[in-house]
């Protein structure tokens, strides 16, 4: 697949966090805070999946070595 | 003259060991991120509140920071008996100067916007040392403002993130960032240049080649 696009789904993966980030903090507020946390948390492990997945091979230098 | 030289000499100490396996290997840095989450979500939501919130700072009818000029107000009072909030007289000082050029328009859309934008720099890990930086800057001048309420703890947190700026973001976008973009004394991929076909690409700043314990740091010189 194309670099720039491996790369955009990398940035998107995490815009995602951003975006669930900022939603769960306008729709939820301060009601509970450990509520609120887990969906962020969720949202890093997906973008971190993705990080592994796809983004490091467009930036792993050194494979292959 | 010997010892000015010797006092001023370029040399570089390194860390010990047991600094660089917290704050420069990446085994840590699942609590780093936690760390990091759990402060950049402070932020995020004592910056939406100034932003969006019913009583928000700035964007409302009539000037905006009245609210950040409330604070003010009342953190440069002295009261008649106990202490005053504030404990140093040149920080009293600074912020009568401010306010008494109203310069709390324009300062609240500088906290509110700068909250949200360090809370979500570091939910997403990018440029984390800075965030923290900036993060740490405005918890230290809300204690210097007489507000304890979570800061100190948030203060605290921000330091050990700064200490482990480059594996902080190591869940996060600094993980492909700080070898891209490199630091002030180590330029990365994108400020080099595109590599000539075939050969290798010297360094970056290696965040990402912890497993040969090659730091963004040169070797000690000296």
């Amino acid at each position: 697949m194309n670099r720039v696009l491996l790369l955009l789904l990398g940035v998107a993966a995490w815009a995602g966090v951003a975006l669930t980030a900022v939603l769960i903090t306008f729709n939820i507020g301060e009601k509970n805070q450990i509520l609120m946390f887990l969906p962020i948390l969720a949202a890093v492990a997906v973008a971190w999946g993705v990080g592994e997945v796809v983004t490091e091979r467009v930036f792993n230098r050194d494979e292959g070595e | 003259m010997a010892l000015f030289a010797r006092a001023f000499e370029k040399r570089e100490l390194r860390d010990p060991g047991i600094f660089r396996a917290i704050f420069s290997n990446v085994w840590l840095a699942p609590i780093l991120l936690l760390l990091r989450l759990y402060i950049g979500y402070q932020f995020l939501m004592a910056g939406a509140h100034k932003v969006w919130g019913g009583e928000r700072w700035i964007a409302v009818s009539g000037p905006d920071g009245l609210a950040l000029k409330g604070y003010w107000e009342r953190a440069v009072a002295i009261p008649e008996q106990g202490r005053p909030p504030i404990s140093f007289d040149w920080y009293r000082d600074f912020l009568t100067f401010m306010l008494d050029h109203s310069w709390y328009r324009w300062f609240a859309w500088v906290i509110a916007l700068g909250e949200v934008a360090v809370g979500i720099a570091l939910i997403v890990g990018a440029f984390v040392g800075v965030a923290a930086l900036f993060g740490a800057f405005m918890n230290f001048n809300f204690l210097m403002a007489g507000s304890a309420s979570i800061n100190p703890v948030m203060f605290v947190v921000a330091m050990l993130v700064i200490f482990g700026w480059k594996t902080a973001g190591w869940i996060g976008l600094d993980r492909w960032l700080l070898p891209a973009l490199g630091t002030p004394w180590q330029p990365g991929s994108v400020a080099r240049g595109p590599a000539k076909e075939g050969a290798r690409e010297p360094s970056a700043p290696d965040i990402r080649d912890t497993g040969r314990q090659r730091g963004p740091h040169p070797s000690p010189t000296g």
